[in-house]
């Protein structure tokens, strides 16, 4: 069976998604030692020949595949310390996954989860067709995590984070996208059932709804990946030394923030605009 | 075997327990193997029954005075007509077939009651928003609404014993007893967890186990990020023609408390009538 890691890629004019998924695959590929392949669209491959880094993403990445680009229809506050920002951002087509990735068994990721250690390496021999991480930890030593963070709404059911999917290609994970997507397409549908808001679409919420239906609407027993180990927006990657990740915090009192660091853990970083602030670092870690 | 559920219904003027009981009757007959379907009812006046439609699914009734101020629950012991005995709180649904957990009972346990229950979404319940005085006395968590018993343990004996004890002495034992934090009313789980405590019994009759698996649908216990008066204020409670239970977005597979009585209508019962009819 092949194993690979799956990224998507599609810039917008305020994130540089391609240098995002260059320093995610290339340290997926490093710690993971399997391949890594990119689906992208055309003016984003434009984009990274004209920034110089097309070479490296060729070297970083086994398949570069292309799509058409996917309308902009989605709009979401991002917070990079204090600053914040009404930013365009393309999510709604990552079920294409299923079809479009060259692995039997796939770990879909999020261009901003870094996978900084060899702990996903221990689920490729699980045999469930999909897996995904129940639950967010925060870097904070005091839990930030919103009740919304744990379940896509009040009386409703727990939040899977799609920042992490891996999936066999089968029949049941085939069904699994099919219903995610068809959840996407019909989301304030789902929303009157499930009490989710609707307001802005978020795969989370459609791969948990996905998930809850194909489990048979019941808390199931199952293989879930690691809790994500997460910075908030509001967080930022300050600078990285040798193989550490130094990251400021913010902490309980607005406008003070505290160091943290990470070395050789998985990391899901929100501040995106932080990463592309220290690209060349990140990319050495490679 | 001789294993048989056991309802204890006293009728009053606001909650008609005797058609709650029935409820949990035709759910009990609908889901369980024969054998485990066994129910005895103890109420006051058995006319009560006799206007039901289905009367049969209750394999024996008992008539006995239960008088205002009194806990019938307390002697359920003296009531059973069974060996082994699963005594029951009436506001219970059965969903599907609980034999196995039947089986373990009766080949390892004296008398086992239950100190875990479960939300809707199937979390264990952690909250002890009812159950303060529990906390503050180190009582442990027992849930009498699913009670299993045998007729000959020495130790039930002792246990029931001490807890009817309880029950007609309240003031006195929650004097003695519970100093830290008095509840408001010392009922049956109260007695149960005091006299469990008492006689130093939790280990033999309250150890750790993954069933039974009882979905208690008090709302302030649901892990909602707010309070809530009524759990149906909230969430839905859908049942089908197969008398498949799905509670908010949750199917349920376990035992449901349901708590809030008005849940049990006259279409309910009439599809768990049909289902017994056909069956």
């Amino acid at each position: 069976m092949t194993n690979g890691v799956l990224l998507y890629a599609h810039n917008s004019r305020d994130i540089d998604y391609a240098q995002l998924s260059l320093i995610s695959g290339g340290l997926a590929k490093k710690n993971l030692e399997v391949p890594v392949s990119l689906i992208t669209d055309e003016s984003t491959v434009d984009w990274m020949k004209q920034s110089k880094i097309y070479n490296k993403a060729v070297d970083i990445f086994d398949k570069i595949i292309l799509q058409d680009r996917p309308e902009l229809t989605n709009y979401r506050n991002l917070r990079d310390l204090s600053a914040q920002h009404k930013v365009p951002f393309i999510n709604q087509t990552r079920s294409s996954a299923f079809k479009l990735s060259p692995y039997e068994k796939t770990l879909l990721i999020d261009s901003d989860y870094f996978v900084l250690s060899n702990t996903l390496s221990e689920y490729w021999n699980i045999n469930q067709s999909v897996i995904m991480p129940d639950a967010a930890k925060d870097i904070n030593y005091k839990d930030r995590m919103k009740y919304l963070d744990r379940y896509i709404s009040e009386t409703g059911i727990k939040m899977y984070w799609a920042t992490a999917v891996m999936f066999t290609k089968n029949q049941e994970a085939k069904t699994f996208f099919e219903l995610a997507d068809c959840v996407r397409e019909n989301y304030e549908t789902f929303a009157n059932l499930f009490r989710y808001c609707p307001r802005q679409f978020r795969n989370d919420i459609a791969f948990s709804v996905a998930k809850h239906i194909m489990n048979g609407f019941e808390k199931p027993m199952e293989y879930t990946l690691p809790s994500l180990l997460t910075s908030l927006d509001r967080d930022s990657l300050d600078h990285v030394s040798d193989t550490k990740l130094n990251f400021l915090i913010e902490g309980d009192i607005n406008g003070k923030y505290y160091p943290v660091s990470i070395k050789n853990c998985d990391i899901h970083i929100m501040n995106k605009k932080s990463i592309t602030r220290n690209y060349e670092n990140l990319v050495n870690l490679i | 075997m001789n294993f048989g559920y056991l309802l204890i219904c006293k009728q009053n003027a606001d909650v008609d327990y005797i058609k709650l009981a029935y409820a949990l009757a035709l759910s009990i007959k609908n889901t369980q193997k024969q054998g485990y379907d066994k129910i005895a009812l103890v109420l006051e006046d058995r006319s009560l029954v006799e206007t039901l439609n289905s009367s049969w699914v209750f394999d024996e009734i008992i008539e006995h005075p239960l008088p205002e101020g009194w806990d019938g629950r307390s002697y359920m012991d003296k009531f059973t007509p069974w060996d082994n005995t699963i005594c029951l709180d009436s506001d219970m649904l059965f969903v599907r077939d609980y034999s196995q957990w039947v089986d373990y009972f009766i080949d390892n346990c004296e008398l086992y009651v239950p100190n875990k229950a479960y939300t809707y979404r199937g979390e264990e319940i952690t909250q002890d928003y009812y159950r303060k005085a529990f906390t503050a006395n180190e009582l442990p968590n027992l849930y009498s609404f699913y009670t299993f018993f045998k007729k000959d343990s020495g130790i039930a004996a002792d246990f029931f014993e001490l807890q009817r004890k309880i029950i007609e002495n309240k003031n006195e034992f929650s004097n003695l007893f519970l100093t830290n934090r008095k509840p408001k009313v010392v009922g049956t789980d109260e007695a149960f967890a005091l006299a469990c405590k008492i006689l130093d019994l939790e280990d033999k009759i309250s150890y750790d186990l993954d069933f039974p698996r009882i979905v208690h649908l008090k709302p302030m216990v649901q892990n909602w990020p707010w309070p809530a008066n009524k759990v149906s204020d909230h969430i839905g409670f859908y049942l089908n023609k197969k008398a498949e239970l799905k509670i908010g977005n949750f199917q349920q597979y376990d035992v449901v408390h349901y708590v809030e009585k008005e849940l049990i209508t006259v279409e309910l019962i009439s599809m768990l009538e049909h289902i017994a009819w056909k069956k």
